[in-house]
């Protein structure tokens, strides 16, 4: 059994002091419910994406709050998944789990982060540690743009690309966000001087194309295949996923730039989904750097490895270009809401199936490819969605 | 020296014997006695064949800089003396990879492929850290 997508909800990705953490889930929880057009009480589960560095919410969700708070009285059963950023991906596979169990018709996957009222130094620590030995690397003062900063370099060393080709990744990533009402930087255009002008971070990392941590949220409402084309409404379909595991630890993975792990996850997802790379209308990349943009392209066989960086290059990727890749902006064009950028990848890939991305709209998006990943891109987690019945 | 600020090792039972050596400036790598595997970091049992008949070989402590990034920023309030820090993935000689810090090196001279060599640091009375430098 295959599972669809029917209902989203969101809110724009900011620093607002004044939402709550509870605010937000309420409204992204409602707003799912009614987007698809059930009734509260058919959510037979609430799987809910861990909060990073948030413990008070994650206990609330690990425990029950949300259906209770919300008067969900078909909800057979709650829990949270954590696997970083790929949390949501695997509350999609426990919603599978639910709904090919005859458990839930209807399972609501919802997320809520907030950054802004966390100070900076402890998000700087949690982002340091989290994700980082705290034997090997902490010590050495590796921070998550450094170790980034560390593989985009050998990157350009091994593929050529220059420092501009980078920053264009950049260029187009803010080019989605701009044109998007969700994210942070929307009419917030940047050009190439402006990225490369930016504050040098970790070399060859610029402050713009590091990223910037914010507040948001965002819920989906996941139902049968079946049931979802009896509702005849536009929604994403799951046609196929592939996955892989990539390590832990970035200096330690023989698979550097991940392009092995996306090559073999995206076969698994496109021989499920029965069609190939070229039947994508659409790329959307969760790698919170820009050059997972590229490594990516190349391990889809869109490009031949270590020409990933090309169509970026030429503008191809960005808004008006022939190979539309990751509408959503990614980290770097959206602002980074923790484990919350899956969700709002989602979101974006269920909306440009439903044709209502608006100004971002891919022209007749019929299938899309879309990769998460976790910690420091511990893993590659790729579906391929259409917006009919497989 | 116990007005080291900056983040200390995580040292565990099973890596005392890398941190042993390294107080005395001695780069040590744990190696499996069962299928000869180079081992890093130190586990507890070999990742390759799950043997627990561990043991442990000096380094030459020379090596190459596989990929290097200069932080100018974004790091932790302890470490904002150091900046600029240079982070660098070194391939030893013995064939493992390391995390560290290229010392004595212009920021703008560092570069991949260059030829280094650990030295050593004592941070505290416990505990001495490798970094690398140019070789000479
Ligand atoms: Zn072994």
């Amino acid at each position: 059994m295959s599972i669809a997508i029917i209902g989203v909800a969101e809110v724009p990705t900011a620093r607002d002091p004044d939402r709550t953490r509870w605010g937000i889930l309420r409204e992204v929880c409602m707003g799912a419910v009614r987007d698809a057009g059930i009734d509260k009480n058919d959510v037979g589960a609430v799987i809910s994406v861990n909060p990073m560095a948030q413990p008070d919410l994650a206990l609330d969700m690990a425990l029950g709050r949300i259906p209770e708070v919300l008067g969900m009285e078909g909800c057979k059963d709650i829990c949270v998944v954590n696997a970083g950023g790929a949390s949501t991906t695997n509350a999609l596979r426990m919603a599978k789990y639910f709904i090919d169990n005859n458990q839930a018709d209807y399972v609501l996957i919802p997320h809520t982060t907030i950054q802004s009222d966390i100070p900076n130094e402890t998000l700087i620590n949690f982002f340091a540690t989290a994700p980082l030995d705290p034997q090997w690397e902490y010590p050495y003062g590796v921070t998550f743009n450094g170790a980034m900063g560390l593989i985009t370099n050998r990157y350009m060393h091994d593929s050529g690309a220059t420092m501009e080709d980078m920053a264009a990744v950049t260029v187009a990533l803010r080019g989605w966000g701009a044109l998007d009402e969700m994210s942070i930087f929307h009419g917030k255009p940047v050009t190439l001087d402006d990225v490369m002008n930016s504050r040098m971070v970790s070399t060859p990392l610029h402050s713009k194309e590091c990223n910037f941590l914010a507040d948001g949220g965002g819920a989906l409402l996941v139902t049968r295949s079946d049931i979802a084309r009896e509702m005849g409404k536009p929604a994403a379909y799951e046609y196929g996923h592939g996955t892989r595991f990539t390590g832990a630890t970035p200096v330690l993975r023989s698979d550097v730039y991940f392009t092995k792990a996306y090559r073999e996850s995206s076969q698994d997802a496109l021989k499920g989904a029965g069609l190939s790379i070229d039947d994508m209308d659409l790329r959307q990349i969760y790698g919170a750097y820009p050059f997972t943009q590229c490594t990516a392209l190349e391990g889809y066989g869109v490009v031949p490895e270590g020409d990933g960086y090309k169509p970026w290059a030429e503008g191809r990727c960005g808004p008006g270009g022939d190979l539309p890749c990751t509408t959503m902006g990614d980290a770097t064009g959206r602002g980074h809401t923790g484990s919350g950028v899956s969700m709002a990848f989602y979101i974006d890939t269920v909306r440009q199936l439903r044709g209502e991305a608006g100004r971002r709209q891919v022209k007749d998006c019929e299938h899309a490819i879309i990769s998460t990943s976790g910690g420091s891109v511990m893993n590659t987690c790729t579906t391929v969605f259409g917006r009919s019945p497989k | 020296m116990s007005d080291y600020k900056k983040p200390l090792p995580k040292i565990q039972p099973y890596s005392q014997a890398f941190w042993d050596a390294a107080k005395s400036h001695q780069l040590v790598i744990q190696t499996c006695s069962d299928c000869d595997a180079r081992i890093f970091f130190p586990r507890q049992q070999c990742p390759k064949c799950w043997s627990e008949n561990l043991d442990w070989m000096k380094a030459s402590g020379k090596g190459e800089i596989y990929a290097f990034s200069v932080t100018y920023e974004g790091v932790e309030q302890p470490f904002a003396d150091d900046l600029p820090i240079i982070l660098a993935w070194v391939d030893l000689e013995e064939g493992i990879r390391m995390q560290t810090n290229i010392v004595d090196c212009d920021p703008d001279d560092v570069s991949i492929g260059m030829q280094v060599e650990v030295t050593f640091q004592d941070v505290t009375d416990e505990i001495s850290l490798p970094f690398f430098r140019p070789a000479k």
